[in-house]
Formats: C-alpha cells, sequence, structure tokens
C-alpha cells in the first residue's frame, strides 16, 4: 500500500489551509487532498478550486477559485470566495493557465465538512 | 509518501491569501488623529507663547500626515472593488478626504480640520454600511 501511495504522491498530494480568503468554502486548518493529473490532460475550468504560485512572492503557495478565463492569453482570474477579505487577481493580476498544475478535490478534515470539492461551491 | 503523519499535519500549507495578515481597520484611528489636529489648532490660538505655538504646528503636522496614512491603509487595504460598485464616488471620496488632509496639514484653520472630521465621517459611513464592524475589527470588548 505504501508503494503504491509512494508512486501516486507525484500527483497526489495533501494540503492544509492558512488564510481566510476562501471562506466559507474553505477555513483556516481544512485539509485538502490535491492532484496535478487532471492539469496534464486538459486547462483549469471555471470555478474549481486551485493552487499556484503567489506572482509576488513564488514561494508561497496560493488557494483560489478559477473566477475568469481568457482563452487569447491562456490566462486565468483568480478569486477568493471572500472577495472582501482577499488579495488575488484584482490585485496581482491574471495567472497563467499553464502554471496552475494542482486542483483540490477533496476535504478530508474536519470530518464534519469532508466532502468533494464541487466546482463553484 | 502520504503517511498518517502526513495526513494529519500536512506540510504543504496553501494560503487562501488576504494581504493584511491582521486584517483589522477602522476609520476611528484616521479620526483620532484628525481630532487631534482640530484641539491642537484650537490651542495653539488661544497661547501667548510663542515656543508652545511652534510646538503645535509641528505636532499638528504629523497628526496630520497620520490621518494621511490611515486613510491610505483603508482606502488601498480595505476596500475593494465590489464596495467601488455600492459607492461609485468612492475614489473621489478619499481623494477629497486625503487632499483636506494636507490642507490641515499646511494650515491652522480649525474650520479646515472641521471639515476633515466630517469626510472621516463620510468614509465611517461606507466602513459601517460594507460590514467593517463585524469583520475587521475583534469583538468582545467591554461596552
Amino acid at each position: 500500500m505504501a508503494a503504491g501511495i509512494t508512486v501516486g504522491r507525484r500527483w497526489l498530494d495533501v494540503v492544509e489551509v492558512r488564510g481566510r480568503s476562501m471562506a466559507p468554502s474553505l477555513l483556516p486548518g481544512d485539509r485538502l487532498l490535491v492532484e496535478s493529473h487532471t492539469y496534464q490532460d486538459r486547462t483549469p475550468r471555471l470555478g474549481e478550486v486551485v493552487l499556484a504560485a503567489d506572482p509576488r512572492n513564488p514561494a508561497r503557495e496560493l488557494i483560489k477559485r478559477v473566477a475568469k478565463i481568457d482563452e487569447a492569453t491562456a490566462c486565468a482570474e483568480l478569486r477568493g470566495d471572500d472577495p472582501a477579505a482577499s488579495t488575488d487577481s484584482r490585485e496581482f493580476g491574471a495567472v497563467p493557465l499553464a502554471e496552475i498544475r494542482w486542483r483540490a478535490v477533496f476535504r478530508y478534515w474536519p470530518p464534519g465538512r469532508a466532502g468533494r470539492l464541487v466546482a463553484g461551491d | 509518501m502520504l503517511t498518517i503523519r502526513a495526513l494529519i499535519h500536512p506540510s504543504r500549507h496553501v494560503h487562501a491569501h488576504c494581504d493584511i495578515p491582521c486584517g483589522i481597520y477602522d476609520p476611528e484611528q484616521a479620526r483620532i488623529e484628525a481630532e487631534s489636529c482640530l484641539r491642537i489648532i484650537e490651542k495653539h490660538d488661544a497661547s501667548d507663547d510663542k515656543l508652545f505655538r511652534a510646538r503645535c504646528i509641528h505636532v499638528k503636522e504629523e497628526r496630520a500626515e497620520l490621518v494621511k496614512h490611515h486613510l491610505d491603509v483603508l482606502w488601498h487595504d480595505y476596500f475593494k472593488p465590489e464596495h467601488l460598485e455600492k459607492y461609485p464616488d468612492l475614489h473621489e471620496t478619499f481623494w477629497k478626504a486625503s487632499k483636506q488632509a494636507s490642507t490641515v496639514k499646511q494650515s491652522l484653520d480649525a474650520a479646515a480640520a472641521r471639515e476633515l472630521l466630517a469626510m472621516i465621517d463620510t468614509i465611517d459611513g461606507m466602513w459601517k454600511a460594507t460590514g467593517g464592524p463585524e469583520k475587521t475589527r475583534v469583538s468582545g470588548r467591554p461596552s
């Protein structure tokens, strides 16, 4: 079992949410399953919760929702679900689709709010 | 490897990021400095002491600068584009208030200082109407 998961780690990972800009759908301390398989085959879609490097500080990884896609420039606008408490594409601009590799798919913690993360949720 | 330990405490943190980690805003900060300006101008006018009057001018200029700073933080960090939809004159309001703070910094006009207070109160109204007190202050202070 461990061996299988080790192999899978390349496209499957777990992350912990920090900050409140995705409230109420994601709260600080939420643990999520993220995967990088989907975006090898296709680009992110509207409403999906994605991870992206902060354009102003690439060492920091952001979690935001895809709010708009510009096919012409191949860029996505990212937004927090709580716009009043979010620093996002409104400040740092659109993010190239090619730089979005990870998608959040499932919350496993806390158990009371565990479940699949639906696009546009 | 995804161990139980990694599941419980993921080492990878993703940021539902907000630029200001504290997220605390309140136009009261600007108002208190503006009130200082008004009171200092009144004290200046009531005094014959040259040295005291010089100190008044110096301190009032510092306070007026702080008003500008606090207004800037509110303007740039608290207010967001969706607030602009609700208050299309938001930029104009801040621009004028900031200029008024400059006027107070440069002058000894008590009326100008009162006008600045009124402008800050307008901004305070916007902050309150956009949920500022609930969202950007910590509750629980004894009343």
